[in-house]
């Protein structure tokens, strides 16, 4: 397997123009459009049903429910969440594939439902299967220690430390199999020689406890997750996965400071309604989320999960293009990693 | 005196001002009301309320779902004491003992000791919070890894197959069923899908809440069906008599074990207060010198139930505010409420909000006491539903418990999932194996899978790691000891077997 040449080769669409560090969004990415849009047909006539693949208190149903309720500020139209969660989206995204195509229905969902179609091309395509109303939440990982570590303390530390463990050193992360972190975390354990056992918590509370505890070595995370950690100063980063660190993260190194040379992934969160559903509603739908994600109140939110260091939007071009670059960069490393790609 | 003091200016903010003492209010009544009912929860009643907490102040905010967060796992009680309905998974325990005191007409018996034991337990695991939350809480997640909480879910599953069933294989038997229906969905380490032939629904798994409807609820209607197609049936008798003080304080020592418990249970991320019940209620059998009479009808199978499981309410809150990690639903949603006013829940809101603290502590322990007087009122008048005939209530009862299966997640499989649960439920009651044993087992076994994957992965795949972890390696031994305990007995000393599963009028645990 030659991932240096994945690497190098891979050409991945989400540029580093738009992730560059440190730029401020004094505007709004959608405050050119129109305040307000006539409603097509007398469309929406009742509320709006949003199907949520995950609980209701993690990342996707805090998003859910802030998106939600800047719509209905923004539109007066309430939107009801439906939380079917289970299966790492695949229960709420087959619940979803089951109602009608008639924008009534529209749904959350996140860069899973992007690999799940690059593994198995049975499972419902984002951009295809699905429009993109609006992508709202775009983040990058990073790696932590604790701010009282002291067998490392910075990145060059950690992997020289990690090594000399010859295995035994572990990092706490989400490591389904397919996984943005599982597959991340084999970009930097190919490219730095560094062997690492990767423990999986599916929940959020055991895994920063892990850290917290002293059971893990490190943390695999997003920024915006592990905030109140980094404020209390219980936790450090060590490594940003970006090839520039943002301005808020200046201090810490990027991939492009330490050596590694690898195109990275993000995780994403957008707001999606049926392939099929009248192109009228499509547009006032996509007007609605567009709009709502500059409401004060959702900007607010975003603010506070660290989702303005990068670029957070995208429209629905900027989704397909976003989700089909992902889903062609998931299969190349599936098939690197000798996965079954279906 | 300064934890006194703090105490004090959390009393003082919460009763000087009106609005505080009508969410106060609204939460404590909320919580027992949305505990009460079989089908909806507590975590329906806070799914409503989240975003409405944007409107109120910080302090209102939390304080609300705090008080909820008590009184609701106090509420469960007493639909399953009535009717054998838990209204919550941590009421389950309270069932197997509260509805054959039903039965046999001591229903105020067993409301009353779930109130006074779901108070005790808050209280004092309220108390304890005031006093050593930054402490334990940084102990526990130190002490507690994921081989320690493997090791915890082993010896309860070996209390549990040791308790309930009519012998020692049909014990066991259920455990092994409960485990078998936790891997149905994607195993928890590598995401892979088992058992749910290629079915999507079955991929996210066998949920317990409609399991414990289906076994609980629904085969008890159709147990009392079958009485009332063969003339057996006897509506029970109604009796507000509610326990002495001498009767409570006879089973002080099970009270002090399932404070213990629960608030050990209570502080570790992801276990909480329903494993606290079981445990409570399981070691309450294993060390009661009536162990044989569990199930039948022993009002310390109450007390040790209800006790457990407010006792790790309070503790719950212990990692929720010390270090932002919340244990269960309920808590979970408490971080929404903190990030709803742009905080978070941690160590800076002991810095930076230690007025909102203090009003959530003295919110908590007012509401465990309010348990008191509002519950014995509650009680009162709910214990009054047993006037209704059966044909009236039985309908009520199915709808009720329909809808609350598929409240859980919108799945249309819960519902088959709960019938489904009823008719084995039905059958199983009857042949010695044991309801209880096949819950837990589901419950702890995606703990138990889950634990034990990620311990073989942090001690390398090496069995004897266990040997390094005192704590990991002692609850392993204690669950040895009783595995071959109950081998023992079963077999050597021809230990009787359990009346429970023997008794009509009592239900196979």
């Amino acid at each position: 397997m030659n991932f240096k040449k994945y690497l190098k080769s891979t050409a991945v669409i989400i540029g580093a123009a738009t992730l560059s560090a440190g730029t401020a969004w004094a505007e709004c990415a959608t405050d050119s459009l129109p305040g307000e849009m006539a409603k097509p047909d007398g469309f929406p006539a009742r509320a709006l049903t949003m199907v949520v693949p995950y609980g209701p208190a993690g990342g996707s149903g805090q998003v859910a429910q802030a998106m939600a309720q800047a719509v209905t500020d923004l539109t007066g139209v309430s939107i009801n969440r439906d939380h079917k969660p289970g299966g790492s989206g695949t229960v709420g995204m087959t619940a979803y594939m089951a109602t009608p195509a008639d924008g009534y229905s529209v749904m959350e969902h996140i860069d899973d439902a992007a690999s799940a179609h690059a593994l198995d091309s049975g499972r419902p395509n984002p951009a295809e299967d699905l429009i993109p109303l609006v992508t709202s939440q775009i983040t990058f990982s990073q790696v932590y220690i604790r701010e009282n570590e002291d067998r490392f303390s910075d990145w060059p530390t950690f992997v020289e430390w990690v090594k000399a463990q010859d295995g035994k050193a572990t990092i706490a992360n989400v490591s389904k199999e397919g996984s943005m972190e599982r597959v991340t975390m084999k970009f930097i354990t190919d490219a730095t020689g560094m062997k690492i056992q990767q423990i999986s918590f599916d929940k959020g509370a055991p895994r920063y406890g892990a850290l917290a505890g002293g059971q893990v070595d490190a943390l695999f995370e997003q920024p915006g997750d592990v905030r109140k950690f980094l404020d209390a100063g219980k936790f450090k980063p060590i490594l940003t996965i970006l090839k520039e660190a943002p301005e808020a993260f200046a201090d810490v190194p990027s991939l492009t400071d330490v050596g590694l040379d690898f195109e990275p992934l993000f995780r994403f969160r957008g707001f999606y309604v049926k392939a099929g559903t009248p192109d009228d509603r499509v547009e006032w739908l996509k007007w609605a989320f567009q709009k709502a994600y500059c409401e004060e109140g959702y900007q607010a939110y975003n603010e506070s999960k660290f989702m303005t260091l990068i670029e957070s939007f995208r429209d629905t071009d900027g989704s397909k293009e976003l989700i089909t670059s992902t889903i062609a960069q998931y299969r190349d490393v599936y098939k690197e990693m000798g996965l079954e790609v279906k | 005196m300064e934890t006194f003091n703090n105490f004090l200016g959390g009393t003082a903010a919460l009763f000087g001002d009106p609005v505080g003492i009508f969410i106060f209010l609204g939460g404590v009544i909320g919580g027992m009301l949305f505990g009460a009912i079989p089908g909806v929860s507590m975590l329906t009643l806070a799914a409503i309320l989240l975003p409405f907490t944007a409107h109120l102040s910080p302090e209102h905010g939390i304080m609300l779902f705090s008080v909820i967060y008590c009184t609701g796992v106090y509420g469960g009680a007493i639909t399953a004491i009535l009717f054998n309905i838990p209204g919550a998974p941590e009421n389950a325990p309270t069932a197997f003992d509260g509805y054959p005191m039903t039965l046999q007409g001591k229903a105020g018996k067993a409301v009353g000791a779930a109130v006074m034991c779901s108070a005790i337990g808050g209280t004092v695991s309220c108390v304890i919070m005031m006093f050593a939350t930054a402490a334990i809480a940084d102990w526990a997640i130190s002490a507690f890894g994921p081989p320690e909480i493997f090791a915890l879910v082993f010896f309860g599953l070996a209390v549990a197959a040791s308790v309930g069933a009519k012998t020692f294989w049909k014990g066991w038997l259920s455990i092994m069923a409960g485990l078998m229906i936790a891997v149905v969905g994607l195993d928890p380490v590598g995401g892979i899908e088992r058992y749910n032939f290629d079915m999507p629904y079955l991929a996210a798994g066998i949920h317990f809440i409609p399991t414990i409807l289906g076994f609980f609820a629904v085969s008890e209607i159709f147990v009392q069906a079958e009485k009332k197609a063969t003339g057996a049936y006897k509506a029970p008798k109604l009796s507000v008599d509610f326990p002495t003080f001498k009767e409570l304080w006879a089973h002080k020592i099970a009270v002090v074990r399932s404070i213990i418990i629960g608030f050990f249970c209570g502080i570790l991320p992801g276990i909480g207060a329903t494993l606290a019940a079981f445990m409570g209620y399981n070691e309450a059998a294993r060390w009661s010198k009536d162990r044989l009479k569990f199930g039948t009808g022993q009002i310390e199978g109450v007390i040790s139930s209800e006790t457990a499981n407010n006792s790790a309410t309070g503790a719950a809150m212990i990692p929720l505010l010390a270090l932002g990690l919340p244990g269960g639903a309920l808590t979970a949603m408490m971080v929404g409420v903190f990030q709803m006013h742009d905080m978070e829940p941690g160590p800076l809101v002991f810095l930076n909000s230690p007025d909102l603290v203090w009003v959530v502590f003295a919110a908590m322990f007012f509401a465990n006491l309010s348990i008191l007087l509002v519950g014995f009122l509650e009680a009162k008048t709910i214990v009054n539903l047993l006037r209704i005939p059966f044909q009236y209530l039985a309908p009520m009862i199915l709808l009720l418990a329909t809808v609350g299966a598929y409240a859980v997640r919108g799945l249309t499989i819960d519902i088959v999932v709960m019938f489904v649960a009823g008719v084995a439920g039905f059958f199983l009651r009857r042949s010695g194996y044991s309801v209880a044993g096949i819950i837990l087992g589901l419950i702890l076994g995606k703990i138990g899978e889950q634990t034990f994957a990620q311990a073989m992965q942090m001690l390398h795949f090496e069995f004897s790691g266990f040997l390094s972890r005192p704590i990991a390696l002692g609850l392993l031994i204690a669950g040895a000891i009783t595995i071959f305990g109950s081998i023992y007995g079963a077999f050597f000393k021809k230990q009787p077997v359990p009346t429970a599963a023997q008794d009509d009028s009592a239900q196979s645990l």
